[in-house]
């Protein structure tokens, strides 16, 4: 920690001690230590003192012990030669500043009881709200468990100007921020600021103007302090409890405009305690390092305009986008809307013009939260029926924001697009193809606000996975080329990076319980190299999934010892299918068809199925209605096998699947392929080949059998004997 | 252990002769292992893998057969102590009863509404079973009487009750050739009641004053080459009777314990005498293990509940139920009335037909074919698809029966508008509420 | 007995919940066993039949269940008092049905004035159920849990998209709330998981599973019931132990089979009884799948419930 920052704090700290003891001593003598003291309305005294030390301070004589615990955690003052202190002594003094604090003011309610309006906004001229009752606790308190108000900025002083206070108030507004204000800087107090512009405070407008000295700040800190004993269980006393119930549930930060005083400093090193960290405007030494806090602990010099932003993002608050700042309706309903020729007013991509979309991750500071730019003409600058390249490029930062996650999210454009009432979207990556109506078009949709519904959309349904995004949209044929070669290498990069991963490699699997409804002793435990058997699932899917609910049906299975590795099996995720399939599966192989398969749900996209006779395996998708050389059809097979339950000699699986390293690979894998339908070798064909050609026999493709050369094991096997297919050459499947 | 398919599949001929009617060994042994097929079908079976197969698969709960013909009643042949484990598989029989002691209109009456009470609900017909004939007097010749009436006026399953071999034997010369169930052989007339059934190749109830001596008699049954066995506990308080059916119920499974592997009767009709708490125990019956349920009378109020609780008891938890499909007319539709559509799901169905009746908006409703699927599963797996859709609706002869040119489609399937509305030409496609509920107020701003 | 009753090995007890405030309130939970299996566990309270009461006059019920409220159905408080003192409710349950933005759309303060006057009516603890409608729920509970903070209230629904604002009204007024996820096990769990995660306290949350009525889909809630049992009881399932509630009697009252008249279906006979029958015969089932607080309408159907639970219990062996 910087020890400029420590020196002043500790020096604030005595400072503010002292003080307390001077007044406490008059107090004393004028009113008699029998004297009642406290906050008005309040069943939790000093709250400070009482959440931290346990201590319910309820007369004069009460506060005398807690001075004393002030000077026994005040450090020393720091001298010049040392280079210590650290943070510790700091957080110490900050602490006492706290205690010494709320004993000064509950000595004014004594002396001045109506220095304070002890009312919800400003009354009969008096805009000092004090300390918050029971009532007003309890009223707010609730929007910051249920994240309706996230936390608060506790600004101490005030910015230069009056534009600046009033911009700077709205823009905490909007992030549904509660604003407590307190001190001043050269006179100048961000309250009465706003008051002269016409602003409206008070507790309903969330710009709670607490007191006009610095003093006021345990206001908010105690408010905090509150919170967590009402709302998070923490019993009085029990510091370590509430100061975490702080750190994880109240996004607070603390906010010196102006000059930082040493008093100041120490209000702001006892905030730390709390973790909320401080943005200054001033150019005060920074503490970068993390530790306490969840981020940096002390950020200064930091411009008016991104002053905010600054603070949620070192705080870690996520932002909240209610609506969809669109000019037409948005929802689900509008995913299945057609924009026909006669109806169609703009096109971008398909056949006749290039279009892409992309999801790339930048720094942190590179990117602004909500800057949605257009290069390009937008739709009011061409002609009915015209036609126009379009890039879309989101822009992502975010702390947990990983490149893993890119894929996932740009997939996520097609349903949003789709979502808006005048647009219809087809296709992804770099075959995007967008048509807006004449009806989207004069209700005012423009191509930019495709930006905002996109904004808006990843912040509501993956905000858990990164903290901003901003938005370009380019519509000139250049920029547009130059888009999709970039985003072509990235496209590249990503396959390469899914194809390169194995099971070996990687230490954590994900579960799947989506389909427990119907098939409740399925448990899906999903590899690299095993995609989920509904096609709709892989390793990276699940991951994201986890990342954005922590709760949901994809939980992080650690693998474990390895037990079998030829059948694929693993002490943890056996573990994890016991329990998750609540005692009813004990252990599956992720490998293999014939000893332990995996369980099946029903939503597998193909089955196989052995084949005793051609020594084989087939495999058969939903698509192919008609009968298999195993004498069932598909559905039969699905409701054979499906409900959760493990089949030796049947397997669910994905059609990706097929041409995973790992499919069957127990069973020698797809050398046991014999036969499948033809529309499905014509589908996968390319990988299929691929994966031909890894296993050493590259003509095998046409060695598999089809309906076309028979629905039975009697008429295939002479093909396969023709063609030498290598099952038959292959240890018995059947023992 | 039940064996897997592919164990069972070994011990086959592996000739894909397909003369047990599937096409292939592989599918049989599935069918096997499932409990879809009897290893009967197969005529080429070994004596060796026969004996082996039938000792594997003999399940846990006999499976015991009553009556004769189209209205023969399984019961027993249960694998599982909860539905969602598996599926309870053989639905108890709901049985009626009367006495030669009771008017002959009281008589009339409860096999007339025996005969009558009938449901068609999904494609089933829900109904009671079987009718008790009891020997209360103890006169052979009234107990005959009644027999042949019952005999006469239904072909149902039949349970005779009288615990004296001689009356047994008057009624079984009546109605012998229905398989009736013989009720009962208890510690006193077991040797005549196991000759009688011997003789006449019928069921037996073993009824003992508790679980120990039922396992002990039906031991000496089965050693006596008696199979076909059902379980009367001699509980008659709801609690105790309760308590039977669980034990029973576990023994078979969970240890295997032949004694007890049989289904069992209970009869709310001796718990209390009010109909309404007579059905109501009955239907805990049905919920926890009952074979077959004797009840006093059958109502219209009081049947249906019940024959709707043992349909949902008994509903493959594993397999949807499905509506048929076809266009449904809902509260008198005429020709600007709207057009809903939906699938077949059965609980689908029901709801949003509930839903389109409480807003009391006439309505036609189009029950599209999704094999059972709800909408948001068909839609996923391509049976509630544009094309599809339109398909049903062009065939169904809504377009002749509406002048609008309107469809709705749930909001869940909002995605398939574009491609129905292509499928359709000039009609338009309107994008309903997600939620059913929502329905009536949807309706209600509906219009032409 | 000549061989031993298969047992079932239980590891784990529902925790027990109390709803109300002192004196009236009642504490439900408890279980050590599957319902009703007393020869292998406890159930320490008997399962509790809440009785309904609207706070508007209802439109589209059927005459059978009218009748007996017809003389009420203005008034809710009246209603609740004539549940408790006429018909020996041990709990009375507040359908909010009215403020449903697709039915009268009554405003949030409107329910808290109907809710305080039937609170004060009654001295029995009180269940406040939304409309069902999120938006609407979540104005209408959190004002209700705020302005009705000395009462203690079960409120529900609250569902995935409304926990956070109804659990912190909960944890600021400590009301117990009926954690409503649709007709699935692993969904119950995941709502249980994030109010702990919240901070509501574990003795302050009661599952409602989203029930359907006989012969509408009542197998999937009741299936759905015995697997949160099977979970909580005998596979420490720690995020599943909790009492469940079924609210059932709106469920089974709207069903045509309980709408039609003895003209109309003469197979299905009398409509009062057949009613009454259909709507005890849900709530049984319920009871017997691990509901612990059933929700239910009609003096008949509770009537004929309730001895039947007493004969479970083995009352009167």
């Amino acid at each position: 920690m910087s020890k400029i920052i420590c020196s002043a704090a500790i020096r604030g700290a005595h400072k503010i001690v002292q003080r307390a003891e001077a007044e406490y001593q008059a107090a004393m003598e004028k009113w008699g230590p029998d004297q009642e003291i406290g906050f008005p309305n309040t069943a939790y005294y000093l709250p400070i003192i009482y959440g931290i030390l346990g201590i319910g301070v309820k007369k004069l004589k009460d506060a005398k012990d807690v001075l004393d615990r002030c000077r026994s955690l005040l450090p020393d003052m720091v001298a010049e030669h040392v280079w210590l202190p650290y943070l510790a002594p700091a957080l110490e003094a900050g602490m006492a500043t706290f205690f010494a604090e709320e004993i000064i003011e509950a000595i004014r309610y004594l002396e001045s009881p109506d220095y304070y309006t002890r009312t919800e906004g400003p009354a009969d001229g008096n805009i000092w709200l004090g300390a918050a009752d029971d009532v007003i606790l309890r009223k707010r308190g609730v929007e910051f468990v249920d994240g309706t108000a996230p936390g608060f900025a506790a600004i101490l002083g005030a910015p230069p100007t009056k534009e600046i206070a009033v911009q700077l108030a709205q823009e905490l507004q909007e992030k549904n921020l509660y604003v407590f204000m307190c001190s001043d800087h050269e006179g100048r107090k961000m309250s009465e600021l706003l008051v002269e512009e016409g602003v409206q405070i008070g507790w309903p407008t969330r710009l709670v103007s607490f007191g006009p000295e610095y003093t006021a700040a345990v206001f908010a800190m105690g408010f905090a302090t509150r919170v967590a004993m009402s709302f998070g269980g923490i019993k009085p006393g029990d510091f370590t409890g509430n100061l975490i119930y702080n750190k994880d549930r109240v996004f607070a930060f603390a906010m010196p405009l102006g000059t930082v005083t040493d008093e100041w400093y120490a209000n702001a090193a006892g905030a730390i305690n709390w973790s909320f960290p401080t943005i200054a405007d001033t150019p005060i030494p920074e503490i970068l390092p993390t530790g306490i806090c969840t981020y940096e602990h002390v950020v200064s010099n930091v411009p008016y305009d991104q002053l905010v932003s600054k603070a949620i993002e070192v705080r870690g608050l996520k932002v909240t986008v209610s609506e969809v700042p669109v000019p037409v309706s948005f929802g689900p309903a509008f995913e299945g809307e057609r924009v026909r020729k006669d109806d169609l007013y703009l096109e971008c991509g398909g056949p006749k013009s290039q279009a892409v979309e992309w999801v790339t991750t930048r720094d942190m500071d590179e990117v602004e939260d909500g800057k949605i730019e257009l290069f390009g003409p937008d739709v009011d600058d061409v002609e009915e029926g015209s036609r126009l390249p379009l890039a879309i490029v989101c822009e992502f930062a975010g702390r947990k924001m990983e490149e893993d996650f890119e894929p996932i999210l740009e997939r996520q454009i097609h349903h949003f697009v789709n979502h808006t009432q005048g647009l219809m979207h087809i296709g992804q990556r770099d075959i995007t193809w967008i048509r807006m109506s004449k009806a989207g078009r004069a209700k005012g949709l423009k191509l930019k606000h495709i930006g905002s519904v996109l904004h808006a959309k990843f912040h509501q349904e993956f905000g858990a996975i990164f903290d901003k995004v901003q938005i370009k949209l380019y519509t000139e044929q250049e920029k547009v080329r130059e888009s999709v070669e970039e985003a072509k290498r990235s496209y590249e990069y990503r396959d390469a990076r899914i194809e390169g991963m194995t099971d070996e490699t990687t230490e954590m699997f994900y579960s799947c319980t989506l389909c427990q409804s119907f098939a409740p002793s399925h448990v899906c435990i999903i590899s690299p190299e095993r995609t989920g058997l509904c096609g709709a699932y892989n390793w990276m899917d699940c991951k994201a999934s986890y990342e954005i609910n922590a709760t949901g049906p994809n939980q992080p299975v650690e693998k474990g010892e390895c037990l079998d590795p030829k059948l694929g099996q693993w002490k943890g995720c056996n573990e994890f299918i016991y329990k998750a399939s609540r005692g009813a599966i004990d252990h599956y192989s992720l490998y293999s068809l014939m000893h332990d398969p995996m369980t099946a749900c029903g939503c597998f996209e193909c089955v196989a199925a052995v084949l005793p006779i051609c020594n084989g395996v087939m495999t058969v998708d939903r698509d192919y209605a008609g009968m298999t050389p195993c004498g069932m059809k598909f559905t039969t097979l699905a409701g054979t096998i499906g409900g959760g339950l493990s089949t030796p000699g049947f397997m669910g699986h994905s059609k990706y699947n097929i041409t995973q390293k790992k499919w069957i690979s127990a069973d020698g894998g797809i050398k046991r392929l014999v036969w499948m339908p033809k529309s499905l070798k014509e589908e996968i064909g390319h990988r299929l080949k691929e994966s031909s050609e890894r296993v050493g026999i590259p003509e095998l493709l046409d060695m598999i059998a089809d309906e076309t050369v028979g629905i039975s094991e009697e008429e295939i096997l002479p093909f396969l004997e023709e063609k030498g297919h290598p099952a038959l050459s292959m240890d018995p499947i059947l023992e | 252990m039940a064996l897997t398919g592919i164990q069972i599949y070994k011990l086959l001929p592996k000739t894909n002769c397909g003369e047990c009617g599937v096409p292939t060994c592989l599918a049989f042994a599935m069918n096997l292992a499932a409990g879809k097929a009897e290893l009967s079908a197969c005529p080429y079976v070994t004596e060796d893998a026969k004996a082996e197969l039938t000792e594997a698969s003999a399940p846990p709960i006999r499976v015991v057969e009553i009556g004769a013909g189209t209205k023969k009643l399984k019961i027993g042949g249960e694998t599982v102590l909860f539905r969602h484990e598996k599926t309870f598989v053989n639905a108890p029989g709901i049985a009626v009863l009367v006495t030669d002691e009771m008017g002959n209109e009281e008589v009339a009456g409860r096999i007339d509404r025996f005969k009558r009470l009938e449901y068609e609900r999904i494609g089933l017909t829900l109904r009671a079973d079987l009718v008790a004939i009891k020997s209360v007097s103890g006169d052979a010749g009234r107990f005959e009487a009644l027999i042949s009436k019952a005999k006469n006026e239904t072909d149902a399953g039949i349970i005779l009750m009288t615990e004296d071999p001689c009356v047994m034997e008057t009624g079984l010369k009546v109605c012998g050739d229905r398989r009736p169930l013989i009720y009962a052989a208890t510690r006193e007339n077991i040797e005549g009641m196991a000759t009688l059934t011997k003789k006449y190749k019928c069921p037996l109830v073993v009824k003992g004053k508790d679980l120990d001596e039922v396992a002990e008699l039906t031991k000496k049954l089965t050693d006596d080459g008696l199979k076909d066995l059902v379980i009367d506990s001699g509980a008659r308080s709801i609690r105790n009777a309760f308590e039977d059916q669980i034990v029973v119920r576990r023994g078979a499974i969970q240890k295997k314990y032949r004694p007890l592997g049989f289904p069992t009767i209970v009869l709310p009709c001796e718990m209390t005498d009010d109909l309404m708490q007579e059905t109501l125990i009955a239907s805990v019956f049905v919920a926890k293990y009952g074979g077959i349920i004797l009840l006093s009378d059958l109502q219209g109020h009081s049947l249906f509940p019940l024959l709707l609780a043992r349909m949902n008891i008994y509903t493959d938890p594993q397999r949807p139920m499905a509506t048929s499909p076809g266009i449904y007319e809902i509260g008198g539709p005429n020709e600007d009335s709207p057009v809903l559509v939906t699938c077949n799901f059965s609980l689908t169905y029901f709801i949003v037909s509930g839903e389109i009746e409480a807003s009391r908006v006439p309505a036609w409703l189009l029950v599209a074919d999704t094999e059972g699927l709800s909408v948001l599963t068909a839609w996923a797996a391509g049976k509630f698809v544009g094309d599809a859709v339109g398909i049903s609706l062009k065939k169904c002869g809504i377009m002749e029966k509406v002048r609008h040119k309107k469809v709705i489609i749930p909001g869940y399937a909002a995605a398939i508008s574009g491609d129905l509305e292509e499928e359709l030409g000039d009609w338009e496609v309107m994008v309903g509420p997600r939620d059913a509920a929502h329905i009536p107020a949807y309706l209600k701003e509906w219009s032409a | 007995m000549s061989f031993e009753i298969p047992t079932i090995s239980y590891n784990g007890v529902i925790r027990q919940i109390t709803v109300g405030k002192e004196p009236n309130c009642v504490t439900v939970g408890g279980e050590s066993c599957y319902p009703f299996y007393l020869f292998e566990g406890a159930m320490p309270h008997l399962p509790r039949i809440a009785m309904e009461v609207y706070d508007a006059p209802p439109e589209d019920w059927p005459q059978a269940a009218l009748e007996p409220f017809a003389d009420v159905v203005h008034d809710p408080a009246a209603w609740a008092q004539k549940c408790v003192g006429s018909y020996g409710a041990e709990m009375i349950a507040l359908q909010l049905a009215s403020t449903d933005p697709n039915a009268q759309d009554t405003p949030a303060e409107k329910a808290v004035e109907v809710t305080k006057k039937v609170a004060a009516a009654i001295n029995v603890p009180l269940i406040v159920w939304g409309s069902g409608n999120l938006e609407k729920d979540k104005e209408v509970l959190r004002m209700i849990s705020e302005r009705c903070a000395e009462e203690t209230l079960l409120l529900g629904p609250v569902e995935e998209g409304s926990y956070k604002a109804l659990g912190a009204a909960s944890l600021a007024y400590q009301h117990t709330i009926a954690a409503s996820t649709p007709i699935d096990v692993n969904l119950a769990k995941q709502l249980n998981i994030l109010l702990g995660n919240l901070g509501v306290p574990d003795d302050r949350i009661i599952i409602d599973p989203t029930v359907g009525a006989l012969g509408y889909g009542l197998e999937f809630c009741y299936s759905v019931m015995e697997r949160d049992r099977m979970a909580a009881l005998t596979q420490e399932d720690e995020r599943l132990q909790f009492p469940i509630v079924c609210n059932l009697g709106k469920e089974v009252w709207k069903i045509k089979e309980t709408r039609l008249s003895e003209e109309e279906a003469p197979l299905l006979g009398d409509p009062l009884k057949r009613g009454v029958l259909l709507e005890a015969m849900t709530a049984l089932l319920f009871l017997l799948a691990g509901g612990d607080i059933v929700i239910m309408r009609h003096p008949d159907a509770i009537q004929l419930v309730r001895g039947l639970m007493n004969e479970l219990m083995g009352e009167g062996v």
